[in-house]
Protein backbone atom coordinates (compact mmCIF):
# COMPACT_ATOMS: atom_id res chain seq x y z
CA UNK A 1 0.00 0.00 0.00
CA UNK A 2 1.36 3.41 -0.85
CA UNK A 3 2.24 5.62 2.38
CA UNK A 4 3.00 9.09 2.53
CA UNK A 5 5.76 9.44 5.42
CA UNK A 6 7.81 12.00 7.29
CA UNK A 7 10.67 11.27 7.93
CA UNK A 8 13.27 13.53 11.22
CA UNK A 9 16.34 12.68 12.62
CA UNK A 10 15.22 12.01 15.95
CA UNK A 11 11.91 14.02 17.09
CA UNK A 12 12.51 16.54 14.67
CA UNK A 13 12.82 20.20 14.56
CA UNK A 14 10.91 23.32 15.20
CA UNK A 15 8.92 22.51 11.76
CA UNK A 16 8.32 18.54 12.37
CA UNK A 17 4.21 19.82 13.23
CA UNK A 18 4.51 21.70 10.04
CA UNK A 19 5.88 18.63 7.78
CA UNK A 20 3.35 16.35 9.46
CA UNK A 21 0.42 18.79 9.11
CA UNK A 22 1.52 19.09 5.12
CA UNK A 23 2.10 15.16 4.75
CA UNK A 24 -1.45 14.73 6.84
CA UNK A 25 -2.98 16.54 3.80
CA UNK A 26 -1.01 15.33 0.82
CA UNK A 27 -1.83 11.52 2.89
CA UNK A 28 -5.50 12.28 2.80
CA UNK A 29 -5.53 13.59 -0.54
CA UNK A 30 -4.23 10.46 -1.79
CA UNK A 31 -5.10 8.41 0.01
CA UNK A 32 -2.66 5.39 1.55
CA UNK A 33 -1.10 5.58 5.09
CA UNK A 34 0.27 8.16 6.85
CA UNK A 35 3.93 6.88 8.58
CA UNK A 36 6.11 9.09 10.39
CA UNK A 37 9.60 7.21 10.12
CA UNK A 38 11.97 8.50 12.87
CA UNK A 39 15.66 7.55 12.52
CA UNK A 40 17.80 7.77 15.48
CA UNK A 41 17.33 8.21 19.48
CA UNK A 42 13.57 9.84 20.64
CA UNK A 43 11.36 9.62 23.19
CA UNK A 44 8.83 7.28 22.40
CA UNK A 45 6.30 8.96 24.61
CA UNK A 46 6.65 12.12 23.27
CA UNK A 47 6.63 10.82 19.52
CA UNK A 48 3.47 8.71 20.14
CA UNK A 49 2.24 12.28 21.70
CA UNK A 50 3.10 14.40 18.66
CA UNK A 51 2.13 11.90 15.96
CA UNK A 52 -1.31 11.10 17.87
CA UNK A 53 -2.42 14.39 17.26
CA UNK A 54 -1.36 14.75 13.88
CA UNK A 55 -3.37 11.60 13.05
CA UNK A 56 0.24 9.28 12.39
CA UNK A 57 -1.31 5.95 11.42
CA UNK A 58 2.20 4.55 11.92
CA UNK A 59 5.79 5.66 14.10
CA UNK A 60 8.46 3.60 11.95
CA UNK A 61 11.62 3.76 14.40
CA UNK A 62 14.73 3.42 12.19
CA UNK A 63 17.53 2.47 15.77
CA UNK A 64 20.96 0.79 15.34
CA UNK A 65 24.38 1.42 17.15
CA UNK A 66 25.64 3.44 14.44
CA UNK A 67 22.32 6.05 14.55
CA UNK A 68 23.38 6.76 18.24
CA UNK A 69 24.45 10.23 16.76
CA UNK A 70 24.19 11.28 13.26
CA UNK A 71 26.28 11.00 10.59
CA UNK A 72 25.18 11.60 6.87
CA UNK A 73 26.44 8.20 5.44
CA UNK A 74 25.14 6.40 8.23
CA UNK A 75 21.59 8.45 7.84
CA UNK A 76 21.94 7.92 4.12
CA UNK A 77 22.61 4.05 4.32
CA UNK A 78 19.51 3.59 7.20
CA UNK A 79 17.21 5.41 5.06
CA UNK A 80 17.62 3.45 1.71
CA UNK A 81 17.54 0.30 3.51
CA UNK A 82 14.36 1.35 4.83
CA UNK A 83 12.73 1.82 1.87
CA UNK A 84 13.61 -0.93 0.34
CA UNK A 85 11.59 -2.43 3.06
CA UNK A 86 8.84 -0.65 3.46
CA UNK A 87 8.85 1.06 -0.19
CA UNK A 88 7.27 4.25 1.09
CA UNK A 89 5.68 6.40 -1.99
CA UNK A 90 6.79 9.84 -0.80
CA UNK A 91 9.32 10.50 1.87
CA UNK A 92 9.24 13.89 3.03
CA UNK A 93 11.84 15.69 4.88
CA UNK A 94 11.74 19.58 6.90
CA UNK A 95 14.03 21.32 4.83
CA UNK A 96 17.17 21.41 7.60
CA UNK A 97 20.45 22.13 6.93
CA UNK A 98 21.23 18.52 7.52
CA UNK A 99 18.37 17.03 5.02
CA UNK A 100 19.52 19.74 2.35
CA UNK A 101 22.00 16.79 2.14
CA UNK A 102 20.93 13.70 3.19
CA UNK A 103 17.68 14.29 0.82
CA UNK A 104 19.29 14.70 -2.75
CA UNK A 105 21.95 11.61 -1.43
CA UNK A 106 19.22 9.53 -0.60
CA UNK A 107 17.38 9.89 -4.23
CA UNK A 108 20.53 9.38 -5.50
CA UNK A 109 21.03 6.33 -3.87
CA UNK A 110 17.82 4.98 -4.19
CA UNK A 111 16.89 6.16 -8.08
CA UNK A 112 14.17 8.18 -6.54
CA UNK A 113 13.17 11.85 -8.10
CA UNK A 114 13.80 14.61 -5.64
CA UNK A 115 12.01 18.13 -5.23
CA UNK A 116 13.44 20.84 -2.32
CA UNK A 117 12.20 24.09 -1.14
CA UNK A 118 8.36 22.60 -1.10
CA UNK A 119 5.55 24.94 -0.12
CA UNK A 120 2.89 22.91 -0.78
CA UNK A 121 1.75 19.39 -2.20
CA UNK A 122 -0.93 18.03 -3.63
CA UNK A 123 -1.78 14.77 -5.60
CA UNK A 124 -2.74 15.75 -9.37
CA UNK A 125 -3.88 13.75 -12.64
CA UNK A 126 -3.19 9.53 -12.14
CA UNK A 127 -1.69 10.11 -8.64
CA UNK A 128 0.91 12.18 -9.89
CA UNK A 129 2.48 14.54 -7.21
CA UNK A 130 2.74 18.09 -7.72
CA UNK A 131 5.43 20.09 -5.94
CA UNK A 132 4.67 23.65 -5.97
CA UNK A 133 8.30 25.44 -4.81
CA UNK A 134 10.40 28.88 -4.15
CA UNK A 135 12.16 29.47 -7.25
CA UNK A 136 14.34 32.35 -8.39
CA UNK A 137 15.12 32.95 -4.80
CA UNK A 138 11.13 33.50 -3.98
CA UNK A 139 10.60 35.52 -7.22
CA UNK A 140 8.84 33.06 -8.51
CA UNK A 141 6.64 29.72 -7.90
CA UNK A 142 7.65 26.56 -9.44
CA UNK A 143 4.96 23.69 -9.83
CA UNK A 144 6.55 20.52 -10.66
CA UNK A 145 5.06 17.33 -11.81
CA UNK A 146 6.95 14.25 -10.65
CA UNK A 147 6.76 10.86 -12.61
CA UNK A 148 6.02 7.51 -11.04
CA UNK A 149 4.85 7.40 -7.77
CA UNK A 150 7.96 7.52 -5.53
CA UNK A 151 9.16 10.79 -4.92
CA UNK A 152 11.54 12.63 -2.09
CA UNK A 153 10.50 15.86 -1.28
CA UNK A 154 11.98 18.62 1.00
CA UNK A 155 9.59 20.97 2.49
CA UNK A 156 11.11 24.34 3.77
CA UNK A 157 10.56 26.12 7.33
CA UNK A 158 6.89 27.84 7.53
CA UNK A 159 5.75 26.50 4.02
CA UNK A 160 2.28 25.93 5.89
CA UNK A 161 1.15 26.54 9.89
CA UNK A 162 1.16 23.39 11.97
CA UNK A 163 -2.36 22.21 12.68
CA UNK A 164 -3.53 19.15 14.62
CA UNK A 165 -5.55 16.48 13.00
CA UNK A 166 -9.69 17.00 13.36
CA UNK A 167 -9.46 13.09 15.33
CA UNK A 168 -6.19 11.99 17.18
CA UNK A 169 -5.00 9.18 16.30
CA UNK A 170 -3.30 6.08 18.65
CA UNK A 171 -0.48 5.33 16.48
CA UNK A 172 1.45 1.75 16.28
CA UNK A 173 4.60 1.75 16.73
CA UNK A 174 7.13 -0.40 14.98
CA UNK A 175 10.79 -1.38 14.69
CA UNK A 176 12.55 -1.43 11.57
CA UNK A 177 15.58 -3.83 11.29
CA UNK A 178 18.79 -1.91 9.37
CA UNK A 179 22.19 -1.81 10.36
CA UNK A 180 24.70 0.74 8.72
CA UNK A 181 28.41 0.48 8.68
CA UNK A 182 28.02 3.45 10.36
CA UNK A 183 32.01 4.46 9.25
CA UNK A 184 31.35 8.59 7.82
CA UNK A 185 33.48 8.85 4.86
CA UNK A 186 33.71 12.46 5.87
CA UNK A 187 35.53 13.10 9.61
CA UNK A 188 34.75 16.12 11.88
CA UNK A 189 38.12 18.01 12.55
CA UNK A 190 36.61 20.96 14.24
CA UNK A 191 33.16 20.87 15.22
CA UNK A 192 31.30 24.22 14.89
CA UNK A 193 30.77 25.75 18.04
CA UNK A 194 27.00 26.26 19.17
CA UNK A 195 26.97 29.92 20.39
CA UNK A 196 24.16 30.37 22.78
CA UNK A 197 20.76 31.23 21.98
CA UNK A 198 19.37 30.50 18.41
CA UNK A 199 17.90 33.06 15.59
CA UNK A 200 15.64 30.49 14.87
CA UNK A 201 14.16 30.82 18.32
CA UNK A 202 14.50 34.80 18.95
CA UNK A 203 10.80 36.55 19.27
CA UNK A 204 12.64 39.70 18.58
CA UNK A 205 15.53 40.01 15.82
CA UNK A 206 16.94 43.09 14.59
CA UNK A 207 18.58 42.66 11.49
CA UNK A 208 20.70 45.39 9.23
CA UNK A 209 21.75 45.70 5.63
CA UNK A 210 24.22 46.93 3.15
CA UNK A 211 22.04 50.49 3.97
CA UNK A 212 23.74 50.49 7.45
CA UNK A 213 26.80 52.19 5.18
CA UNK A 214 29.52 51.24 7.19
CA UNK A 215 30.77 48.27 9.05
CA UNK A 216 31.06 50.15 12.74
CA UNK A 217 27.31 50.61 12.67
CA UNK A 218 26.48 47.04 13.04
CA UNK A 219 27.03 48.17 16.82
CA UNK A 220 24.15 50.10 16.25
CA UNK A 221 21.54 47.21 15.37
CA UNK A 222 23.02 45.12 18.04
CA UNK A 223 22.45 48.34 20.65
CA UNK A 224 18.43 48.21 19.75
CA UNK A 225 18.41 44.28 19.88
CA UNK A 226 19.67 44.17 23.15
CA UNK A 227 17.58 46.82 24.19
CA UNK A 228 14.61 44.70 22.97
CA UNK A 229 15.82 41.58 24.18
CA UNK A 230 16.39 39.97 21.02
CA UNK A 231 19.05 38.85 18.74
CA UNK A 232 21.00 41.03 15.58
CA UNK A 233 21.14 39.73 12.23
CA UNK A 234 21.88 40.31 8.50
CA UNK A 235 21.48 40.15 5.16
CA UNK A 236 23.84 38.94 2.88
CA UNK A 237 25.81 41.65 1.20
CA UNK A 238 27.62 42.41 4.69
CA UNK A 239 27.66 39.33 5.76
CA UNK A 240 29.77 38.92 2.34
CA UNK A 241 31.67 42.35 3.35
CA UNK A 242 32.67 41.06 6.56
CA UNK A 243 30.36 43.48 8.78
CA UNK A 244 29.38 40.73 10.52
CA UNK A 245 29.62 37.14 11.07
CA UNK A 246 28.11 34.65 8.29
CA UNK A 247 25.45 32.72 11.17
CA UNK A 248 23.83 36.05 11.86
CA UNK A 249 22.76 35.98 8.28
CA UNK A 250 19.06 35.47 7.48
CA UNK A 251 17.49 34.51 4.18
CA UNK A 252 17.50 31.37 1.49
CA UNK A 253 21.30 30.87 1.84
CA UNK A 254 21.06 31.89 5.49
CA UNK A 255 18.25 31.02 8.58
CA UNK A 256 14.75 31.06 8.48
CA UNK A 257 13.21 32.52 11.09
CA UNK A 258 9.62 33.18 12.64
CA UNK A 259 10.05 35.98 15.18
CA UNK A 260 7.53 37.81 16.89
CA UNK A 261 9.08 41.06 15.58
CA UNK A 262 11.37 41.59 12.54
CA UNK A 263 12.69 45.47 12.18
CA UNK A 264 14.72 45.35 9.36
CA UNK A 265 16.91 48.38 8.59
CA UNK A 266 18.39 49.41 5.41
CA UNK A 267 17.62 46.44 4.32
CA UNK A 268 16.12 46.37 0.49
CA UNK A 269 13.66 43.51 0.63
CA UNK A 270 15.07 41.15 -2.40
CA UNK A 271 12.83 37.85 -2.46
CA UNK A 272 16.29 35.97 -1.41
CA UNK A 273 16.50 37.91 1.94
CA UNK A 274 12.42 37.73 2.75
CA UNK A 275 12.64 33.96 2.14
CA UNK A 276 14.34 33.76 5.53
CA UNK A 277 12.09 36.14 7.65
CA UNK A 278 8.90 36.62 5.55
CA UNK A 279 6.96 34.43 8.26
CA UNK A 280 8.00 36.95 11.03
CA UNK A 281 4.28 38.21 13.26
CA UNK A 282 5.40 42.04 12.55
CA UNK A 283 7.74 43.29 10.35
CA UNK A 284 8.89 47.14 10.36
CA UNK A 285 11.01 48.23 7.64
CA UNK A 286 13.27 51.24 8.23
CA UNK A 287 14.44 52.30 4.27
CA UNK A 288 15.27 55.91 3.13
CA UNK A 289 14.07 54.90 0.21
CA UNK A 290 9.66 55.21 0.08
CA UNK A 291 10.15 52.67 -3.00
CA UNK A 292 11.69 50.05 -1.19
CA UNK A 293 10.28 46.31 -1.56
CA UNK A 294 10.54 45.43 1.81
CA UNK A 295 7.45 48.24 2.43
CA UNK A 296 5.40 45.43 0.46
CA UNK A 297 6.37 42.82 3.53
CA UNK A 298 5.95 45.14 6.78
CA UNK A 299 3.51 45.55 8.87
CA UNK A 300 5.31 49.27 9.84
CA UNK A 301 7.65 51.28 7.82
CA UNK A 302 9.33 54.38 8.30
CA UNK A 303 11.09 56.20 5.47
CA UNK A 304 14.48 57.77 6.89
CA UNK A 305 17.94 57.15 7.58
CA UNK A 306 18.80 53.85 9.96
CA UNK A 307 21.71 55.18 11.40
CA UNK A 308 19.34 57.95 12.80
CA UNK A 309 16.63 56.13 13.97
CA UNK A 310 18.46 52.88 15.75
CA UNK A 311 20.16 54.48 18.29
CA UNK A 312 16.83 56.53 18.75
CA UNK A 313 15.04 53.38 18.81
CA UNK A 314 17.32 52.03 21.29
CA UNK A 315 17.39 55.57 23.59
CA UNK A 316 13.89 55.35 23.55
CA UNK A 317 12.89 51.31 24.31
CA UNK A 318 15.28 51.96 27.13
CA UNK A 319 12.82 54.23 28.99
CA UNK B 1 52.92 15.79 -5.28
CA UNK B 2 51.03 14.19 -8.35
CA UNK B 3 48.87 16.17 -10.46
CA UNK B 4 45.24 15.72 -9.64
CA UNK B 5 42.19 16.66 -12.14
CA UNK B 6 39.49 18.84 -11.38
CA UNK B 7 35.97 18.88 -12.59
CA UNK B 8 33.71 21.89 -11.86
CA UNK B 9 30.38 21.27 -13.03
CA UNK B 10 28.62 24.99 -14.38
CA UNK B 11 25.45 26.27 -15.38
CA UNK B 12 23.97 29.39 -17.34
CA UNK B 13 21.42 31.17 -15.40
CA UNK B 14 19.37 34.83 -16.03
CA UNK B 15 20.79 37.20 -14.08
CA UNK B 16 19.24 36.58 -10.61
CA UNK B 17 20.31 40.61 -9.70
CA UNK B 18 17.89 41.70 -12.66
CA UNK B 19 15.44 38.92 -11.96
CA UNK B 20 14.97 40.35 -8.74
CA UNK B 21 14.75 44.22 -10.43
CA UNK B 22 12.01 43.08 -12.05
CA UNK B 23 10.21 41.38 -9.20
CA UNK B 24 10.38 44.25 -7.24
CA UNK B 25 8.64 46.79 -10.27
CA UNK B 26 6.25 44.16 -10.15
CA UNK B 27 7.00 43.42 -14.33
CA UNK B 28 8.23 39.80 -14.01
CA UNK B 29 6.63 38.30 -16.41
CA UNK B 30 5.78 34.49 -17.16
CA UNK B 31 5.45 33.94 -20.86
CA UNK B 32 2.91 31.42 -22.50
CA UNK B 33 3.82 28.36 -22.43
CA UNK B 34 3.01 29.21 -18.39
CA UNK B 35 6.16 27.72 -17.10
CA UNK B 36 9.33 30.29 -18.24
CA UNK B 37 10.46 33.48 -17.15
CA UNK B 38 10.34 36.04 -20.08
CA UNK B 39 13.60 37.15 -20.27
CA UNK B 40 14.34 38.61 -23.24
CA UNK B 41 15.79 41.80 -21.32
CA UNK B 42 17.38 39.39 -18.88
CA UNK B 43 21.00 38.65 -19.65
CA UNK B 44 22.20 35.01 -18.96
CA UNK B 45 25.39 34.51 -16.44
CA UNK B 46 27.12 31.90 -14.83
CA UNK B 47 26.03 30.74 -11.93
CA UNK B 48 27.39 33.03 -9.14
CA UNK B 49 28.32 30.03 -6.88
CA UNK B 50 29.41 28.24 -9.95
CA UNK B 51 31.98 30.93 -10.49
CA UNK B 52 33.03 30.74 -7.34
CA UNK B 53 33.65 26.76 -7.52
CA UNK B 54 36.12 27.67 -10.31
CA UNK B 55 37.56 30.32 -7.72
CA UNK B 56 37.82 27.62 -5.21
CA UNK B 57 39.60 25.31 -7.84
CA UNK B 58 42.08 28.34 -8.92
CA UNK B 59 43.17 28.88 -5.58
CA UNK B 60 44.41 25.31 -5.27
CA UNK B 61 46.34 25.68 -8.18
CA UNK B 62 47.60 29.23 -6.49
CA UNK B 63 48.41 27.31 -3.63
CA UNK B 64 50.50 25.18 -5.48
CA UNK B 65 48.54 22.30 -5.79
CA UNK B 66 49.04 20.26 -9.03
CA UNK B 67 46.05 20.04 -11.00
CA UNK B 68 44.02 20.05 -14.28
CA UNK B 69 40.76 22.32 -13.99
CA UNK B 70 38.36 20.95 -16.30
CA UNK B 71 34.71 22.99 -16.41
CA UNK B 72 32.13 21.06 -18.09
CA UNK B 73 28.17 22.50 -18.41
CA UNK B 74 25.08 20.22 -19.32
CA UNK B 75 23.63 22.01 -22.12
CA UNK B 76 24.31 23.67 -25.40
CA UNK B 77 24.60 27.28 -25.91
CA UNK B 78 27.11 27.86 -23.44
CA UNK B 79 29.79 28.96 -25.59
CA UNK B 80 29.70 32.40 -23.25
CA UNK B 81 29.77 30.39 -19.85
CA UNK B 82 32.56 28.18 -21.32
CA UNK B 83 34.92 31.32 -22.90
CA UNK B 84 34.86 32.43 -19.27
CA UNK B 85 35.86 29.37 -17.80
CA UNK B 86 38.60 29.84 -20.02
CA UNK B 87 39.72 32.97 -19.80
CA UNK B 88 39.67 31.86 -16.08
CA UNK B 89 41.91 29.24 -16.28
CA UNK B 90 40.39 26.05 -16.99
CA UNK B 91 42.78 23.37 -18.91
CA UNK B 92 39.83 21.79 -20.57
CA UNK B 93 36.46 23.42 -21.38
CA UNK B 94 33.18 20.78 -22.54
CA UNK B 95 29.57 20.97 -23.19
CA UNK B 96 27.16 18.16 -23.26
CA UNK B 97 24.64 18.41 -26.32
CA UNK B 98 21.66 18.46 -24.73
CA UNK B 99 18.83 20.94 -24.67
CA UNK B 100 19.28 21.93 -21.21
CA UNK B 101 15.46 22.84 -20.92
CA UNK B 102 14.22 19.85 -21.45
CA UNK B 103 16.15 17.20 -19.06
CA UNK B 104 15.49 17.53 -15.15
CA UNK B 105 18.65 17.37 -12.90
CA UNK B 106 18.59 13.71 -12.54
CA UNK B 107 19.28 13.92 -16.11
CA UNK B 108 22.15 16.53 -15.69
CA UNK B 109 23.47 15.07 -12.67
CA UNK B 110 23.61 11.48 -14.65
CA UNK B 111 25.23 13.26 -17.36
CA UNK B 112 27.59 15.64 -15.80
CA UNK B 113 28.87 11.83 -13.65
CA UNK B 114 28.70 10.19 -16.84
CA UNK B 115 31.39 13.03 -17.98
CA UNK B 116 33.82 12.59 -15.47
CA UNK B 117 34.00 8.68 -15.62
CA UNK B 118 34.26 8.70 -19.40
CA UNK B 119 37.25 11.25 -19.24
CA UNK B 120 39.33 9.63 -17.03
CA UNK B 121 37.86 10.50 -13.42
CA UNK B 122 38.49 13.11 -10.97
CA UNK B 123 40.05 14.14 -8.13
CA UNK B 124 37.81 16.39 -6.50
CA UNK B 125 34.40 17.50 -8.40
CA UNK B 126 33.70 20.99 -7.23
CA UNK B 127 29.88 22.75 -7.72
CA UNK B 128 28.14 25.90 -6.90
CA UNK B 129 25.95 24.94 -3.84
CA UNK B 130 22.62 25.93 -5.95
CA UNK B 131 21.77 27.53 -8.82
CA UNK B 132 19.69 30.08 -8.57
CA UNK B 133 17.09 29.97 -11.37
CA UNK B 134 15.63 26.57 -9.64
CA UNK B 135 17.14 26.74 -6.20
CA UNK B 136 17.09 23.15 -5.99
CA UNK B 137 20.78 22.49 -5.51
CA UNK B 138 20.34 18.14 -5.47
CA UNK B 139 23.00 17.99 -8.61
CA UNK B 140 26.19 17.76 -6.21
CA UNK B 141 24.34 15.20 -4.21
CA UNK B 142 23.18 13.02 -7.06
CA UNK B 143 26.62 13.22 -8.90
CA UNK B 144 28.36 11.88 -5.45
CA UNK B 145 26.13 9.42 -5.42
CA UNK B 146 25.92 8.25 -9.34
CA UNK B 147 29.90 8.25 -8.57
CA UNK B 148 30.47 6.82 -5.12
CA UNK B 149 32.17 9.56 -3.98
CA UNK B 150 31.28 11.37 -0.35
CA UNK B 151 29.53 14.84 -0.26
CA UNK B 152 31.08 18.04 1.55
CA UNK B 153 28.43 21.12 1.56
CA UNK B 154 28.54 25.25 1.83
CA UNK B 155 32.13 25.15 1.78
CA UNK B 156 33.38 28.82 2.71
CA UNK B 157 37.27 27.57 2.37
CA UNK B 158 38.61 24.35 0.17
CA UNK B 159 42.01 22.58 1.06
CA UNK B 160 44.13 19.54 -0.60
CA UNK B 161 45.44 17.51 2.25
CA UNK B 162 48.94 15.32 0.62
CA UNK B 163 46.55 15.63 -2.62
CA UNK B 164 45.03 12.80 -1.35
CA UNK B 165 42.24 14.27 0.77
CA UNK B 166 40.26 17.19 0.83
CA UNK B 167 40.06 19.30 3.81
CA UNK B 168 36.43 21.73 4.06
CA UNK B 169 35.81 24.37 5.80
CA UNK B 170 32.18 24.18 5.96
CA UNK B 171 29.30 27.13 6.77
CA UNK B 172 26.95 25.13 9.19
CA UNK B 173 24.19 27.21 11.00
CA UNK B 174 26.03 26.71 13.90
CA UNK B 175 29.43 28.10 13.09
CA UNK B 176 32.43 26.92 11.13
CA UNK B 177 32.89 23.10 10.54
CA UNK B 178 36.40 21.83 9.86
CA UNK B 179 35.74 18.07 7.59
CA UNK B 180 38.11 15.91 6.01
CA UNK B 181 37.72 13.52 3.22
CA UNK B 182 39.77 11.15 0.99
CA UNK B 183 39.67 12.11 -2.94
CA UNK B 184 37.43 11.74 -4.40
CA UNK B 185 34.95 13.90 -3.49
CA UNK B 186 32.30 16.12 -4.28
CA UNK B 187 32.49 19.80 -2.72
CA UNK B 188 30.15 22.47 -2.77
CA UNK B 189 30.65 26.13 -2.51
CA UNK B 190 29.31 28.88 -1.22
CA UNK B 191 29.26 32.79 -1.51
CA UNK B 192 30.96 32.58 1.74
CA UNK B 193 34.38 31.81 0.11
CA UNK B 194 34.26 35.21 -1.28
CA UNK B 195 34.21 37.56 -4.82
CA UNK B 196 35.99 35.42 -7.67
CA UNK B 197 38.57 36.82 -9.79
CA UNK B 198 38.39 38.40 -13.12
CA UNK B 199 39.61 37.52 -16.35
CA UNK B 200 42.38 39.56 -17.31
CA UNK B 201 42.10 41.44 -20.77
CA UNK B 202 44.77 38.82 -22.40
CA UNK B 203 43.36 35.85 -20.59
CA UNK B 204 39.92 36.75 -21.93
CA UNK B 205 41.27 37.50 -25.58
CA UNK B 206 43.34 34.36 -25.26
CA UNK B 207 40.05 32.73 -24.17
CA UNK B 208 38.78 32.62 -27.78
CA UNK B 209 40.77 30.38 -29.19
CA UNK B 210 39.99 27.59 -26.72
CA UNK B 211 38.12 24.71 -28.42
CA UNK B 212 35.55 23.37 -26.10
CA UNK B 213 34.97 19.77 -26.28
CA UNK B 214 31.55 18.98 -27.10
CA UNK B 215 30.18 15.55 -26.08
CA UNK B 216 26.53 13.94 -26.65
CA UNK B 217 24.91 12.01 -24.65
CA UNK B 218 25.71 8.62 -26.86
CA UNK B 219 29.42 9.17 -26.75
CA UNK B 220 29.02 9.49 -22.50
CA UNK B 221 27.02 6.16 -22.81
CA UNK B 222 23.60 7.94 -21.35
CA UNK B 223 20.82 6.23 -23.39
CA UNK B 224 17.77 7.40 -24.53
CA UNK B 225 16.36 6.01 -21.96
CA UNK B 226 17.91 7.74 -19.15
CA UNK B 227 17.04 11.18 -21.00
CA UNK B 228 13.80 11.15 -19.74
CA UNK B 229 13.01 14.07 -17.11
CA UNK B 230 11.04 12.73 -14.18
CA UNK B 231 10.96 15.85 -12.59
CA UNK B 232 9.16 18.30 -14.93
CA UNK B 233 7.79 21.78 -14.42
CA UNK B 234 4.63 22.17 -15.21
CA UNK B 235 3.71 26.30 -14.45
CA UNK B 236 5.63 28.74 -13.08
CA UNK B 237 3.92 31.93 -11.64
CA UNK B 238 5.46 34.96 -9.70
CA UNK B 239 3.40 35.17 -5.97
CA UNK B 240 1.11 37.93 -4.88
CA UNK B 241 2.16 39.67 -1.72
CA UNK B 242 -0.34 41.40 0.09
CA UNK B 243 1.32 44.16 1.60
CA UNK B 244 -0.84 46.44 4.52
CA UNK B 245 2.16 48.55 5.71
CA UNK B 246 1.18 51.30 7.92
CA UNK B 247 3.51 54.25 7.30
CA UNK B 248 4.75 55.87 10.67
CA UNK B 249 5.69 59.48 10.33
CA UNK B 250 6.97 62.25 12.10
CA UNK B 251 9.07 65.42 11.73
CA UNK B 252 12.36 64.04 13.21
CA UNK B 253 13.81 60.66 13.76
CA UNK B 254 12.82 61.25 17.34
CA UNK B 255 9.21 61.53 16.56
CA UNK B 256 9.45 58.96 13.81
CA UNK B 257 10.80 56.76 16.51
CA UNK B 258 8.33 58.10 19.39
CA UNK B 259 5.81 56.93 16.90
CA UNK B 260 6.67 53.66 15.86
CA UNK B 261 7.09 52.40 19.83
CA UNK B 262 3.79 54.39 20.46
CA UNK B 263 2.32 52.03 17.45
CA UNK B 264 4.29 49.03 19.03
CA UNK B 265 2.32 49.73 22.31
CA UNK B 266 -1.03 50.32 20.91
CA UNK B 267 -1.13 47.11 18.83
CA UNK B 268 0.64 44.57 21.43
CA UNK B 269 3.67 44.28 19.83
CA UNK B 270 5.76 45.63 22.73
CA UNK B 271 4.24 45.23 25.93
C1 LIG C 1 21.26 32.67 -5.03
C2 LIG C 1 21.18 33.86 -4.13
C3 LIG C 1 21.04 33.67 -2.78
C4 LIG C 1 20.94 34.77 -1.92
N1 LIG C 1 20.76 34.54 -0.57
C5 LIG C 1 20.58 35.60 0.24
C6 LIG C 1 20.31 35.42 1.63
O1 LIG C 1 20.26 34.28 2.14
N2 LIG C 1 20.13 36.50 2.40
C7 LIG C 1 20.17 37.79 1.89
O2 LIG C 1 19.97 38.75 2.66
N3 LIG C 1 20.44 37.99 0.59
C8 LIG C 1 20.65 36.94 -0.24
N4 LIG C 1 20.92 37.17 -1.57
C9 LIG C 1 21.16 38.56 -2.02
C10 LIG C 1 19.88 39.34 -2.30
O3 LIG C 1 19.48 39.10 -3.63
C11 LIG C 1 20.11 40.85 -2.12
O4 LIG C 1 21.17 41.25 -2.94
C12 LIG C 1 20.43 41.24 -0.68
O5 LIG C 1 19.47 40.70 0.20
C13 LIG C 1 20.44 42.75 -0.56
O6 LIG C 1 20.90 43.12 0.72
P1 LIG C 1 20.57 44.55 1.34
O7 LIG C 1 19.11 44.72 1.36
O8 LIG C 1 21.31 44.66 2.61
O9 LIG C 1 21.29 45.54 0.31
P2 LIG C 1 20.69 46.45 -0.83
O10 LIG C 1 19.82 45.69 -1.74
O11 LIG C 1 21.83 47.19 -1.39
O12 LIG C 1 19.73 47.45 -0.07
C14 LIG C 1 20.15 48.46 0.78
C15 LIG C 1 18.91 49.23 1.18
O13 LIG C 1 19.23 50.17 2.17
C16 LIG C 1 18.56 51.40 1.88
N5 LIG C 1 19.37 52.45 2.50
C17 LIG C 1 20.53 52.99 2.06
N6 LIG C 1 21.00 53.88 2.95
C18 LIG C 1 20.10 53.91 3.96
C19 LIG C 1 20.02 54.63 5.18
N7 LIG C 1 20.99 55.49 5.55
N8 LIG C 1 18.96 54.42 5.97
C20 LIG C 1 17.98 53.56 5.62
N9 LIG C 1 18.02 52.84 4.48
C21 LIG C 1 19.07 53.02 3.67
C22 LIG C 1 18.46 51.45 0.39
O14 LIG C 1 17.36 52.26 0.02
C23 LIG C 1 18.24 49.98 0.04
O15 LIG C 1 16.87 49.66 0.01
C24 LIG C 1 21.02 36.09 -2.44
C25 LIG C 1 21.17 36.26 -3.81
C26 LIG C 1 21.25 35.19 -4.66
C27 LIG C 1 21.39 35.42 -6.13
Amino acid sequence: MSAVTACTWGAGSNETEELLTLARKLSSDGGGEFVWAVVGPADAAALQETAGKHGVTRIDRIESAALESYGADAYVEALAAYCEQREPSKLLFSQTFDARTVAPRLAGRTNTPVVMNALDLASGDEGRLLVTASAFGGDTRAVYRVAGDRAIVCVMANAVAAEPAGTATTPAIERVDVTPAGDERVRVVEAARTEGPRLEDAQVIVAGGRGLGDAANFALVQQLAEALGGMAAASRPIVDDGWTDAAKQIGLTGKIVRPALYIAAGISGASQHMAGCAAAKTIVAINRDPDAAIFRYARYGIVGDCVELLPELTKQVGR
Amino acid sequence: MPSIRIVVCAKEVPDPDAVNSYAVAGRLEIGDDGKTLTQTAIPRLMNAYDEQAIEAALRLRDAGAECRIDVVTAGRDAASLLRHAAALGADEIAAIDVDASAIDYHVAARLLAAYIETTGGADLVLCGRQASDDDQGVVPALIGERLGMPLITVARDVQLADGSAVRVTRVTPDGDEVVEAACPAVVTVSSELGPPRYPTARQTMAARKKQATVLSPGELGVGDEEMAPRVELVRQFVPEIHGNCEMVTGETAVEQAANLIAAFRESGVLS
